[in-house]
């Protein structure tokens, strides 16, 4: 098992709610960043190209940073997550220049100022102090929301598919332009993707095998426009459950707009 | 043990009404994410996500407050509730005596959850004097939806209940992606996008799919009309029109014919700048490959031939059949709940109301429920004051309107003014009183704004800061002050009221504490109605609800009231063919129609971990036109016009059209000082934009297609404390800072 991503540059709206989304889930210091979107807009003089580059930790399977480490605070889990023990983490920040992708931030005391540094600490500041704790002085770097991912595996819940066990990002991007999965299934939502649009890396040539993989294509050219039976039903709308049962509409009132 | 508790509600951070699952740990919001649940599938954008910066932002409102200084001055002394209350009623009572109900004016911003009560307040106390920003957002689009197909609301159907998804997609000056507003929802539109054949996106400036669109087109800001009258002649030339839905249900088809028969597409090549291979591929995709959508911008309704634009595309819907049809522009059965504008619409404008509409007598189309602030403008200037109380909620009309000079100078000079808001900002800080108001995560109320098949609930998650209090508190409030037989006693009566024609679980009268546990309630999948022309629906034995019963390319009624019966082509005020001389010295067209996802019009840039996502209001262009003009990526810029100048920071775009500069809109700085109202002369596009060329129909100004010239500002030009603020800027994860 290796969980991976697949990120559709197509998709992606540069909106930065998977950003928000992450903040939100590790109580994530004002100036701490665990995603990231990179812009990269060109124009060659005939066709110009304008995309989004979401980034986060590549949690590699040949991963530099842990090598780097001298004290065997960043490691490897099974699952193919490159975690940190914050414990051990002294704050040499050899991993932070090692990792090529950039992907790692030192959390000096700089970068943990209140929300509102003129101020005290809001209610969530303070909540996250005993719930999501940072220490000042070590490295953090996107860890795959592993935390839901073991508290859902507890319950028997699918990384990726349920819910509760998938990546804050993953749940709550609006053009569904993230899919995470295990990248050794090869019937996994992310392998398929990969192998039928052609999923790359970034910056093969660092040789670190990520697990952030990227799709690109021209949207449009679909060849039927024709809704599946689900969404003629209206279930096409996920989990209505919650939704009081209408009667009827009153199809002869007219509407007074 | 900790105690969890999840509340589920609806967000309101832009128009949207994604459903929201909120935990709390101890009474404390702790966890902010989609209901999974909702029509929104679990997902939330960064705006409603940052909410919890909001709920516990240090300058927050608290308390009711009175201006002890001067307006503008920023001193203020805390008052209780019944002091500001009976103040205000007592203000509202006095000019009713004295000048007539009609020297009140409400207003109101975007109004999402309480369009309703500022609408109903209005009419209740007697004034249609109501100011919303409508006329340049929504409203026009709704009055030409109205005078074509008699029918006000017109939506794109992203979601295959007839069997069908959009074939051809149109994004005409929108960025659905990032906004949720005004109709749709990003993401129904994004799910649709798996089965759509041609996406076509027309925009000056790239949007996140136009490099992957089928095709782009980016005309010259202000040229839209003339695009669309260009892909009616192809379809025209070209036979590709629907047969059958023109020749049974539309009127005035040969008239239209003859009308676009000038645009052909060489000529509209010229016009917008653009090849005209573009116009015929556009007409072609769109009358071939049916069904098809338009979404609609509101960057059209902020140019002064907003009215003739709307209605070309409204037309152009029809030429191709798309309307009423699985897949294409389609009106919403509505839930059982009904209407929600009947709150306000059961209150009769009678025709005293009317005939003191401020603009009334010119804009006969937008003034005729609201009143035109841009007109109310000029004559608060000219010193005749129509307006003695205004009692202002949420919007920031220093902010949104044309000409910022005149606007503030104008609102100076209204005797008395209170707003309500959930921060200091200009309007604020132009009222003698202001009222705090809660955040969605603070109140009760019903949601139903433009998803016209749905209706939702804001839940209170916590309570709110100080004294602050919800929206349908205070309007209710100030209802019950003037008008009492007009309003409720307790606010729940107000909501139970509002909803009372749904179904409740014992079969009676819905009620707000069942419908607040259900979240959601609507129509959709098969108890929705396509080719309602074709039923009874709208007319007995078909038609539509127009005066002749069809689709209207013609308008009889609009030729009535002195206006062209078909769509017709107008430069903008100031542009390069309209005023050559001012385009020699502001060589550069000019548009406000960049609109970042992370903010919502003029909020949020007081919540830090947006503001993180852009530091200063930021204006972009083309890279070689920066060179042009001797301006270079990051560099602080002037951008001047015949009114004034500001400054933004630049980004060179490739995205962007050359010779376009495109300027961030409603920007003010809530950390600069109540003097200079918070900034809003430093970046506000509306400091160059102006009031005097505004639509015939609508009275809407050219916020979006105007001239201007750009320049480096030095750095002895940058000593406002904004642009030497690095507190709230994004700090990269690897720096060398950390070194």
């Amino acid at each position: 098992m290796r969980w991976g991503m697949v990120i559709d540059l197509a998709k992606c709206t540069r909106c930065h709610a998977c950003v928000a989304a992450c903040r939100i889930e590790h109580f994530l210091p004002l100036r701490v960043t665990w995603p990231r979107l990179i812009a990269l807009e060109t124009d060659n003089g005939y066709d110009v190209d304008v995309s989004t580059y979401p980034v986060r930790c590549n949690q590699c399977k040949d991963a530099p940073c842990v090598d780097a480490c001298p004290t065997q605070a960043s490691y490897k889990r099974e699952d193919g997550i490159v975690a940190i023990d914050h414990d051990k983490c002294f704050g040499c920040r050899y991993c932070v220049i090692a990792c090529p992708y950039q992907n790692r931030t030192y959390l000096s005391r700089k970068r943990n100022p209140n929300y509102f540094p003129e101020h005290a600490q809001t209610r969530f500041e303070k909540m996250g102090k005993k719930l999501y704790p940072h220490q000042v002085g070590t490295t953090e770097k996107c860890n795959f929301c592993h935390e839901r991912i073991d508290a859902g595996r507890e319950k028997d819940l699918k990384p990726g598919i349920d819910r509760d066990a998938t990546p804050a990002c993953v749940n709550t991007c609006q053009p569904r332009a993230l899919t995470f999965g295990d990248l050794d299934d090869p019937n996994s939502n992310v392998s398929k993707l990969i192998r039928e649009k052609s999923g790359f890396v970034l910056h093969s040539e660092y040789g670190t095998e990520p697990s952030v993989y990227y799709i690109d294509y021209k949207l449009g050219g679909n060849p039927s426009n024709k809704a599946p039976v689900e969404a003629q039903t209206g279930s096409h709308i996920q989990h209505l459950s919650t939704v009081y049962a209408p009667s009827k509409p009153k199809l002869a009132k007219k509407n007074a707009d | 043990m900790a105690n969890r508790e999840v509340v589920y509600s609806t967000c309101k951070s832009c128009h949207g009404g994604c459903g929201v699952k909120v935990t709390k740990e101890d009474g404390v919001v702790v966890h902010i994410e989609g209901n999974p649940d909702s029509l929104t599938g679990g997902t939330m954008c960064s705006k409603g996500l940052s909410s919890i910066q909001h709920i516990d932002n240090p300058y927050r409102l608290k308390y009711p407050m009175k201006q002890v200084g001067k307006k503008g001055e920023g001193k203020w002394e805390r008052i209780s509730w019944d002091e500001a209350l009976d103040t205000i009623a007592d203000k509202m009572k006095a000019a009713i005596k004295d000048y007539g109900p009609h020297t009140i004016a409400i207003s109101q911003g975007t109004g999402r959850g309480y369009n309703r009560y500022t609408m109903r307040l209005a009419r209740s106390l007697g004034t249609g004097n109501a100011i919303t920003p409508g006329y340049v957002c929504h409203s026009p689009r709704l009055g030409l939806y109205a005078l074509v197909t008699g029918y006000g609301r017109l939506y794109c159907d992203y979601h295959g209940w007839g069997g069908e998804f959009p074939k051809t997609q149109i994004m005409w000056a929108k960025q659905l992606e990032i906004s949720s507003a005004d109709s749709e929802m990003c993401y129904w539109y994004m799910r649709s996008l798996d089965y759509v054949k041609n996406l076509i996106i027309i925009d000056p400036r790239a949007s996140a799919y136009a490099t992957r669109a089928n095709l782009w087109i980016q005309p010259r800001p202000g040229t839209d009309c003339a695009l669309a009258l260009g892909m009616m002649n192809v379809i025209y030339e070209e036979e590709l029109w629907d047969k059958e839905f023109v020749d049974n249900w539309t009127f005035g088809f040969e008239e239209l014919r003859e009308r676009v028969k000038d645009f052909t597409p060489e000529k509209v090549s010229d016009i917008c700048w653009i090849p005209k291979e573009h116009v015929i591929e556009a007409a072609r995709m769109w009358a071939i490959d049916t069904p098809g959508t338009i979404q609609v911008g509101s960057s059209l309704e902020r140019q002064a031939n907003c009215g003739h634009t709307l209605r070309a595309i409204t037309c152009l819907m029809g030429l191709a059949g798309n309307i009423e049809r699985p897949g294409s522009m389609v009106s919403w059965v509505l839930p059982d709940t009904g209407l929600i504008e009947d709150f306000n619409l059961e209150l009769p404008i009678t025709d005293e109301m009317k005939s003191k509409i401020i603009g009334g007598d010119r804009f006969k189309m937008g003034a005729t429920r609201t009143c035109n602030p841009d007109t109310m403008v000029k004559r608060l200037l000219a010193g005749d004051a129509p307006i003695k109380v205004w009692f202002s909620v949420g919007g920031q009309q220093i902010v949104h309107m044309a000409n910022t000079k005149e606007v503030v100078a104008a609102i100076e000079r209204v005797e008395f003014m209170s707003h309500t808001d959930l921060f200091m900002g200009p309007m604020a800080e132009a009222a003698d009183i202001v009222l705090p108001a809660a955040h969605w995560l603070e109140l009760d109320d019903v949601y139903d704004m433009h998803p016209r098949f749905m209706i939702e609930a804001h839940n209170k998650v916590i309570e709110p800061p100080g004294e602050a209090m919800s929206d349908a508190w205070i309007f209710n409030e100030i209802g019950k002050r003037v008008v009492p037989d007009k309003w409720w006693d307790t606010v729940e009566d107000m909501l139970d009221y509002q909803i009372r024609r749904g179904e409740g679980p014992d079969g009676g009268p819905l009620k707000w504490k069942d419908f607040s546990e259900k979240l959601v309630s609507g129509c959709w999948g098969p108890d929705q109605v396509y080719y309602k022309y074709k039923t009874d629906f709208w007319r007995e034995g078909g038609g539509f609800p127009t005066p002749s019963g069809k689709f209207e390319f013609k308008s009889n009624h609009l030729e009535s009231l002195g206006y062209d019966p078909l769509p017709v082509y107008a430069e903008p005020g100031e542009s390069p063919v309209s005023t050559p001389d001012l385009f020699k010295e502001y060589p550069l067209v000019m548009s406000s129609g960049y609109r970042q996802p992370f903010y919502f019009l003029g909020q949020y840039r007081n919540i830090p971990w947006l503001r993180s996502f852009m530091e200063f209001p930021t204006c972009q262009l083309h890279p070689e036109t920066a060179k042009l003009y001797g301006v270079e990526d990051g560099d602080i810029v002037w951008i001047e016009g015949p009114r004034g100048r500001i400054r933004q920071k630049l980004r060179t775009f490739p995205g962007i059209k050359r010779g376009v500069l495109m300027a961030t809109a409603n920007c003010f700085y809530p950390e600069e000082p109540a003097k200079g109202y918070h900034g809003v002369f430093i970046s506000n596009p509306n400091v160059l934009t102006s009031n005097d060329h505004l639509d015939p129909m609508y009275g809407s100004p050219d916020l979006t297609c105007l001239l201007c010239k750009v320049y480096k500002a030095k750095d002895e030009e940058l000593k406002e404390e904004v642009f030497r603020n690095e507190e709230y800027g994004f700090v990269p994860p690897h720096s060398q800072e950390d070194m």
